[in-house]
């Protein structure tokens, strides 16, 4: 059984992990088997028209975009508050989001990418704003996970990636407002939910969607903090062994010397 | 002054401040994360570049497209429009092609395409052509029952859906436009 200081899991994060596979089961269940597939009959030419099977990955796309923009958001905030505070915590947390989210941002650009080949006839274009600036996003958290393991100074390393992460973070409304602010520049097609144009079992199998990534979102920043938690208290740990050890040595040195003074005095 | 023994002599010498092997070391810098780091600004630079330097990612739509005509001449740009029903196969320049007509704000264009059109292409879904105006009647116009007519029509080579948002089915809506929706 693993030190309950030194694991990354308890009976609270052993319980939100089972449930989160559970959840995960029924979400694929929802989303490829009971869900119907996107099909239209056009009223003019009868043809049957949409977007077929493809649709089902909309519940596994969306859900993940927005889980993308929680995880940059909270890694701002995380970055911010620590550069006013200077706690390990926040720095902890702020390197946790954003590693959690590159995953998520990662996994947005490949599923919409999977889902645009057979409904927009292409893989990827490059010059479309809404996929060019969440490319960006993933870039530039990638370098935000780079630099926190380039500077020597574990405190101005993390200074430096929360100024990285709050200028980063600047990206995310531009790639949400990108389908109105440049309708023209952009395949992508405008928010569904905000128009309400989605009912039904679809609604019910998206929102579904939202719950299971958003405990996915718990257990891996539940985990990955307390790896990074860990780190740091190991990274302490060596730093008061070494001073220990360097006290007992210049000790043992002291007493050596005062023992010659005394033995030579004799 | 703090000194040490010199263990042969017996005598106190200067103590050795010298960290010990078993103090932590400042932990060097990793130069693959450093290469990371400058590929990563490379690519976002890139990006940047190719996201906002070419004016020729716009789409317009086809009435913008009709009333810059002239100014176009025959440079390629993209077009977005909703297809009329109608659509003709044809041959031109010797390659396989598609004739059909777009339609914006009830503004229509002929577009002779080459290659097959997109999978999911249907009447009342918008579409996103590259391509280029070019003076003369396509070949098969006779055929479509909506179309332009007007002497010009827009030679395309690369074809996009731009899908709607509409999830509801039989209810959802299509664009409508033209005569032929």
């Amino acid at each position: 059984m693993a030190d309950r200081n030194t694991s990354t899991s308890s009976s609270g994060s052993r319980l939100l992990g089972v449930t989160t596979l559970v959840g995960l089961v029924g979400l694929l269940l929802f989303a490829f088997v009971l869900t119907e597939p996107d099909v239209r009959l056009h009223p003019t030419t009868g043809e049957e028209f949409g977007q077929f099977d493809a649709v089902r990955l909309l519940y596994l796309h969306v859900p993940m975009a927005v889980l993308t923009y929680v995880a940059f958001l909270t890694c701002a905030v995380a970055s911010a508050t620590y550069l006013v505070k200077r706690g390990p915590w926040w720095d902890v947390t702020a390197h946790a989001s954003a590693e959690v989210g590159t995953v998520f941002c990662g996994l947005v650009l490949v599923t919409g990418s999977i889902w645009g080949r057979p409904v927009w006839n292409t893989w990827w274009e490059w010059g479309d704003v809404r996929l060019m600036t969440t490319l960006v996003l993933f870039l530039l958290f990638t370098g935000y996970l780079a630099l926190r393991r380039t500077a020597a100074d574990p405190q101005r390393q993390a200074r430096r990636a929360a100024i990285v992460a709050l200028v980063a973070v600047l990206d995310i409304p531009l790639i949400n407002r990108s389908v109105e602010w440049w309708e023209n520049r952009t395949l992508h097609q405008q928010s569904t939910l905000a128009e309400l144009k989605i009912e039904d079992l679809t609604l019910f199998t998206l929102m579904l969607g939202f719950v299971v990534f958003g405990m996915v979102f718990a257990w891996l920043m539940l985990h990955r903090f307390r790896v990074g938690w860990l780190e740091q208290a190991l990274a302490r740990y060596e730093v008061e062994t070494a001073i220990a050890e360097r006290h007992a040595e210049i000790e043992t040195l002291d007493l050596d010397a005062a023992v010659g003074e005394t033995g030579g005095g004799t | 002054m703090v000194e040490d023994m010199d263990e042969e002599s017996g005598e106190a010498g200067p103590l050795d401040l010298t960290p010990s092997a078993s103090r932590p070391q400042q932990r060097p810098r990793r130069p693959m994360s450093i290469v990371v780091l400058l590929v990563v600004v490379a690519a976002v630079v890139f990006v940047l570049l190719r996201t906002l330097g070419d004016a020729s990612l716009f789409f317009y739509e086809v009435d913008e497209a009709v009333a810059a005509r002239s100014e176009l001449g025959a440079e390629r740009f993209r077009v977005v429009g909703t297809p009329q029903p109608g659509l003709v196969e044809t041959r031109l320049d010797g390659q396989a092609a598609v004739v059909f007509t777009l339609c914006v704000a009830d503004v229509l264009a002929d577009v002779a395409h080459l290659g097959d059109p997109a999978e999911l292409f249907q009447p009342g879904v918008p579409v996103v052509l590259q391509g280029s105006w070019v003076a003369g009647d396509p070949p098969g116009l006779h055929g479509l029952p909506f179309a332009a007519g007007d002497g010009w029509y827009l030679r395309t080579d690369h074809m996009v859906v731009k899908h709607d948002n509409d999830y509801r089915g039989d209810e959802a809506e299509l664009e409508s436009c033209g005569a032929g929706s």
